[in-house]
């Protein structure tokens, strides 16, 4: 072995910065954020998710209006005109506004479900937000909630790298195996097939170790801690609304951080934008110590606190509904998906074999 | 039907692949169906990996995801259609190389996994077999089916990952937890064999893996590789020194200083020293003679 030949095999420490090219860029993260299937598919302007929501109300409103007008004209000898006047007055198509409100009770229990089979919370996260996706691509008229609620948190495991078998899925949660998968290909599709959700947990993680950093010794690490929990909540329950279609992951974080401690968080946001960060100079982490450069803004102050400001009173204002109303706008989907059981419900129901089948309706008859 | 499938050309656990067409443009592609009933909980892990990773990647070294269909209760991933491969080119004696082809290559691949890594996903199954080549001869690294989003810092994963003669030491060692040095390190496996054209550690099962890794590269101890001595199965090693430089350059006969540094630098013990993927793009390697082959130049066949 010769050692007079042998060299430092590490790279060299004094090599100097390389030239760039003239058209050199680095990306950024929000680079790479725009071309994340989140930004692509499912970030949008209020008007744009407006827009998307009255399209599949309606379409699914048409299409429900059809099979009842079908289901009278197929039936006219054996109804009498109190139950045509029944349907045609209890089997409304519901308003894109009650698509809203039913969503969200089930999107309320699904988030129960999946805290009840102990998963992680950011499982839990991308269960809501595939649930929250399907109802952007369906109608609750042509699916009711309830009948994907599981599909979506057995998807979201796997998704997640969590995996529960089938087995095991179907008996924690006490329903057949074949109700489970049969709406997976559906799931798979509506969520365009996109299935890597960007989650506020991460920032909350990275700006938890920033605050400390940049307010170094001006914080309690106990109190971030608690502060640290509490933003985790506040972030599952931003997921159950709007503000993930129109903020980006770390400004939803922000904002719960600023719901948390609105001192803390415009502290922080105020050194980092116009700080010069001597307290910080003690620390050992360089990269909290840097300025952000300003040719690296793509945003100012104000611009950033007014956005997270709005975010959060969001945040602080999710859909509630209270249980008749939401009784009431259940009632009208199962209506128009299956007239039959209004007119059970009525008690008018003539003899099963008078009546066709309705098309959706797949469940074995049960007589009165 | 927009896509047709003309001919099967290989079948795997999960997925059999055909050549076909895109009706609508005439491009050559290439179809994935996934077997649904291959797998009894739904979706199989191996296709939803596939499609969660390759949906958020777009870049020149990765294989483009065309489209996804479903069709008679299968799930079809529409690539692009890749004729070759890194280890056909390997294997076949025919085909001559030059150590400006190779350095085109690892710039190719570099670019593509540390797209992968810019993005938070790692690869896990680095290999010559899953670095597909394009006509225009761009390398495409390929196969999502292991990936996973870079883990958190106490997330506890499964070391039984990667192909066995490109897996880092620490997943011999089972660690579990690892970053996207494993994916570095295979890179600097398959460096190896584009210039020696034959495997570089063949390990013949997983325990002689442990074994011929350490023979080639020397036992890592706790000098270089802090507390590398605590990893259960330390204790039953062989301590082999590293090889001297003059060993390297024996070895790797046609490789410059430059060359064996990068080598090096891929292949080092420690993942936390190793180099990661700015490290070895940025390295003296690439940019002293020859610059890399024009991509479309290289000739392979």
């Amino acid at each position: 072995m010769s050692t007079a030949t042998s060299k430092e095999l590490t790279p060299n420490a004094e090599a100097a910065e390389p030239n760039k090219p003239p058209n050199y860029k680095r990306l950024t993260d929000d680079d790479l954020f725009r071309h994340s299937s989140q930004y692509r598919f499912w970030s949008f302007t209020p008007e744009q998710l407006t827009q998307k929501r009255i399209q599949v109300n309606a379409q699914a409103t048409s299409s429900v209006g059809e099979s009842l007008r079908n289901f009278i004209s197929e039936n006219q000898a054996n109804l009498a005109e109190e139950d045509i006047k029944s349907i045609e007055e209890k089997a409304v198509p519901v308003t894109m506004e009650e698509e809203i409100k039913l969503v969200s009770i089930y999107a309320k229990k699904l988030q129960g479900i999946a805290q009840h089979l102990n998963l992680p919370t950011e499982v839990v996260g991308t269960s809501i937000t595939f649930f929250r996706r399907f109802y952007l691509e369906n109608s609750v008229l042509q699916m009711h909630p309830k009948l994907i609620v599981l599909t979506t948190i057995f998807l979201a495991c796997k998704s997640e790298n969590y995996f529960i078998g089938i087995d095991s899925f179907s008996q924690k949660t006490k329903r057949p195996k074949d109700s489970i998968l049969k709406y997976e290909f559906q799931l798979l599709e509506s969520l365009r097939f996109s299935l890597l959700v960007h989650h506020p947990f991460k920032p909350l993680h990275g700006f938890f170790l920033d605050i400390q950093a940049v307010l170094h010794g001006k914080v309690d690490l106990k109190y971030m801690g608690q502060i640290y929990d509490k933003c985790k909540k506040t972030i599952t329950e931003a997921l159950l609304t709007d503000v993930v279609y129109f903020y980006t992951p770390p400004q939803i974080t922000l904002a719960a951080l600023l719901l948390e401690d609105e001192a803390l968080t415009t502290r922080y946001l105020e050194l980092k934008f116009h700080g010069n960060f001597q307290a910080a100079s003690d620390s050992t982490n360089q990269e909290s110590n840097e300025v952000i450069s300003k040719s690296n803004l793509t945003i100012n102050f104000d611009v950033l606190m007014n956005l997270i400001t709005s975010c959060k009173q969001q945040i602080e204002k999710p859909t509630t509904v209270s249980v008749e109303e939401a009784i009431a706008i259940d009632a009208k989907v199962q209506f128009c998906s299956d007239p039959n059981k209004l007119l059970r419900k009525l008690k008018r129901r003539p003899t099963d074999s008078s009546l066709t089948q309705f098309p959706t309706d797949k469940r074995p008859k049960v007589s009165d | 039907m927009e896509y047709t499938k003309e001919k099967k050309v290989g079948e795997g656990t999960y997925a059999v692949v055909y050549l076909g067409t895109k009706q609508s443009t005439g491009r050559s592609i290439a179809v994935k169906e996934i077997k649904s009933s291959a797998f009894k909980d739904g979706l199989d892990m191996s296709a939803i990996r596939e499609v969660k990773y390759l949906q958020e990647i777009q870049h020149e070294n990765v294989i483009e995801l065309v489209d996804i269909f479903l069709a008679s209760e299968n799930l079809n991933l529409v690539l692009e259609f890749l004729p070759s491969d890194l280890e056909v080119i390997i294997k076949d004696k025919s085909i001559l190389f030059t150590p400006a082809d190779i350095k085109s290559w690892m710039l190719m691949t570099l670019r593509g996994v540390h797209h992968c890594h810019r993005n938070f996903i790692l690869h896990r199954d680095l290999k010559p077999n899953n670095l597909l080549i394009a006509p225009d001869g761009q390398i495409k690294v390929a196969d999502f089916g292991l990936a996973r989003t870079v883990p958190s810092p106490h997330e506890i994963l499964t070391s039984n990952v990667v192909t066995r003669w490109y897996r880092a030491p620490e997943l011999l060692f089972g660690a579990k937890h690892y970053t996207s040095a494993i994916d570095v390190w295979s890179v600097g496996v398959i460096f190896a064999e584009l210039m020696l054209r034959i495997p570089y550690l063949p390990g013949k099962s997983d325990i002689d893996q442990v074994e011929v890794t350490f023979r080639a590269l020397g036992t890592p101890t706790d000098r270089d590789w802090p507390d590398v001595s605590s990893f259960p199965a330390y204790n039953k090693l062989q301590m082999y020194t590293p090889p001297s430089r003059e060993e390297l350059r024996r070895r790797f006969i046609a490789a410059s200083e430059n060359a064996l540094d990068y080598l090096c630098g891929m292949l080092t013990m420690n993942p936390q020293k190793r180099w990661n993927t700015v490290q070895c793009l940025e390295s003296e390697y690439f940019k002293e003679a020859p610059s890399p082959t024009e991509p479309s130049k290289i000739k392979i066949s």
